[in-house]
């Protein structure tokens, strides 16, 4: 029987796919917002007993993850002309073909990992390390600043994800602690981003050479 | 009230982004003065705190938290002399983040519960990256996003650890608060395979921030194109911050039996720091950046006494302090030949024992200090973590440790050497005002005193932190 929340994590998945095979920011950045709701509504279809509190932290964080991030790089991309390439060093075809690897890899070393099989789903181990692994795969393979903060964000999801599903014991204030973080975080890349792209008309990192040994 | 030492600086720095410039410098002295006086305060009663689950005053914290506050004191006070000789476009903002970067340290010194520490060592990141880019040049760019970026990405992996240490206690059934004094009773009920994933991931991420190779690509250029005083800051106490991080896990692994498992990944991680610390110091030249990998240099061998344990952590934690009080001296007075010769170049400055006799006295013993000479406290810490490591039997680890720390002093006293005596045409542009020299000769007498004298309560609390990781004599 297909459950709400395999779907859920499947849309995820698929996110991961096409972020991959992203070549524009404007895309890549659209891609990042749907996954930011899609992982958010994870704890409310997972089974967990829904109080008051984790609803309003649920959708504190669907506001914050899906909406005000994306919006905020939207903005900061439209509001100064960069360059929409994301500069991939890694090709789209090869990038897809290492998500589709990754995600293979995933499901087959998850099993292995002794988790509490209690009400847990088996799909979400998975897409938690797919997240985690393609977040940092964006970091490396693209040398646009912007997908590297999106890459960021990205394993930053996967870690949401763990951390809401596996172990339920933390306190909202602190979860909601660590998404302010997570969110003054992007807004200091992102005004870093302007003034870079002011101070070489580009965010190719490649610019961003000056100062080594 | 324990909580008061940290949201006093928050208060003041949110008002100093706000008020003019003049005030906001002796807004900084005074705050420093303040957050002495409440630090003294906890060190003599150490109180507990009023939200119990996510801070507590622990012996670890409280050695780090003094650090902290004597060394922004004294800062502070260079601070408005350095202010004064350079030209900053947004000075409030600088000021604003100094005190924000403060009390988030503070914080971070503080903090019991595992996400709460989290959450305070990223808020040093994001409070601290204005000051990296003070300058606004695109240099200082690079640095600020090398710094934010590759910190961020660390210190997320540092959180994946923290999500997994919770993981080990839903799995070994354990219903206490994640908070690092409610687990170390409970660490051996823990998953022992979740704990030492969390344990890697968590040294990984607050290793980063350390700076421990090889993940300390973003130290030398944050270190050097930051204000002096900024990199004093960082460099003296931030990395400290890191490691209370690393070291409060390490005491859980240790409680969990699992501290042989720790030891070792702290031991190469240390001697690989040593080691690319050792080759960069060798062609450096520039002194700031010379001064950073000194850093790295130091947070290794900080990571090695820690993983040889006994009297190797004792022995680390002297190291700890000693070359926070040294570092940051150090930092300071790369700030007065700076604004002295206006170049970060080894090659343009020369002659600095003539032209700045001052700044020559504290930034030569600040070598030799930081080299491990005596009469300074990380001769001391050296000494005892090379004897720790024969006694423990690590004959290896520790040949290659001396040999390193040899060639470090090789290189470094070439290049100090050039800076105070070689012959250089240059003008020098600053007068060595009293508040430019002696925070610095604080600081290295702070070093010197506690090399010689150490008070009761300051070694009973080192003994006591230093238990919990098999450490002591």
């Amino acid at each position: 029987m297909i459950q709400p929340v395999d779907t859920i994590l499947a849309l995820v998945l698929l996110s991961v796919l096409v972020s991959f095979g992203s070549s524009r920011l404007p895309s890549l950045i659209k891609v990042l917002a749907f996954q930011g709701v899609v992982v958010s509504i994870v704890p409310l279809v997972i089974g967990h007993e829904l109080t008051a509190g984790s609803i309003v932290f649920t959708l504190v964080t669907l506001v914050i993850r899906g909406i005000v991030i994306p919006l905020f790089i939207y903005l900061a991309i439209q509001k100064v002309a960069i360059r929409r390439d994301v500069g991939p060093i890694v090709g789209y075809h090869a990038s897809l073909l290492a998500g589709l690897a990754l995600i293979v890899a995933a499901t087959f070393v998850s099993p292995k990992f002794n988790l509490p099989q209690t009400g847990v789903d088996a799909l979400l181990l998975p897409t938690a390390i797919t997240l985690l692994v393609a977040g940092m795969f964006l970091l490396m393979a693209r040398r646009n600043a912007i997908a590297m903060v999106l890459g960021y964000i990205m394993m930053e999801n996967g870690i949401y994800l763990v951390g809401t599903s596996f172990s339920v014991r933390a306190h909202h204030i602190v979860e909601f602690g660590i998404l302010l973080d997570v969110l003054a975080g992007v807004m200091i890349m992102a005004i870093i981003l302007q003034n870079i792209n002011q101070a070489f008309d580009d965010v190719d990192t490649a610019l961003l050479r000056t100062l080594k040994e | 009230m324990v909580e008061i030492v940290f949201l006093i600086p928050l208060l003041t720095g949110v008002m100093a982004f706000f008020i003019p410039r003049t005030t906001g410098r002796s807004l900084l002295v005074i705050t420093g003065v303040i957050h002495l006086v409440l630090s003294l305060y906890l060190w003599i009663r150490r109180p507990v705190a009023v939200f119990d689950v996510y801070f507590s005053v622990t012996p670890e914290g409280l050695l780090s938290l003094m650090v902290i506050s004597l060394l922004f004191f004294l800062i502070s006070i260079y601070t408005t002399g350095y202010l004064k000789n350079t030209d900053i476009r947004s000075e409030r903002v600088f000021t604003g983040s100094m005190l924000l970067f403060l009390s988030t340290m503070t914080m971070v010194t503080l903090s019991d519960h595992i996400m709460v520490m989290w959450i305070a060592i990223e808020a040093t990141t994001l409070a601290s990256a204005p000051l990296i880019y003070t300058h606004r040049s695109a240099a200082t760019l690079e640095a600020t996003w090398k710094y934010v970026l590759i910190c961020s990405v660390g210190i997320a992996l540092a959180l994946l650890g923290s999500v997994l240490i919770t993981l080990s206690m839903d799995i070994g059934g354990v219903d206490v608060p994640v908070a690092f004094s409610a687990l170390t009773g409970e660490a051996g009920r823990l998953d022992p395979l979740w704990l030492k994933t969390g344990f890697v991931f968590i040294l990984v991420g607050y290793g980063t921030k350390m700076g421990l190779a090889p993940m300390h690509t973003w130290l030398p250029d944050a270190h050097s194109e930051a204000p002096s005083p900024a990199s004093a800051l960082l460099s003296g106490v931030l990395l400290n911050c890191a490691y209370l991080g690393i070291f409060k896990t390490n005491k859980l692994m240790h409680a969990a039996g699992l501290g042989h498992f720790s030891g070792t990944i702290l031991i190469v991680l240390g001697l690989v720091s040593i080691l690319v610390a050792a080759t960069f110091i060798l062609k450096q030249t520039e002194y700031k950046r010379l001064l950073a990998y000194s850093s790295i240099e130091n947070m290794g061998i900080i990571a090695f006494g820690t993983g040889i344990g006994g009297l190797g952590a004792y022995g680390a934690m002297l190291c700890l302090i000693h070359h926070s009080l040294i570092k940051s001296s150090l930092f300071l007075s790369s700030g007065n030949i700076l604004l002295g010769f206006g170049s970060r170049l080894i090659k343009e400055t020369g002659q600095l024992a003539r032209r700045m006799p001052k700044t020559f006295v504290a930034f030569f013993s600040g070598f030799a200090g930081i080299s491990g000479f005596p009469p300074f406290g990380i001769f001391i810490g050296e000494l005892f973590i090379i004897i720790a490591a024969f006694r423990s039997g690590h004959y290896v680890a520790v040949g290659i440790f001396i040999l390193s720390l040899c060639v470090i002093f090789a290189g470094f006293a070439k290049h100090v050497m050039q800076i105070s005596f070689s012959d250089v045409q240059a003008t020098i542009r600053l007068e060595e005002k009293p508040n430019m020299v002696w925070p610095q000769y604080a600081l290295l007498l702070t070093s010197l005193v506690l090399c010689i004298w150490i008070p009761d309560s300051l070694y009973q609390t080192i003994i006591h932190a230093v238990n919990s990781i098999g450490g002591g004599f």
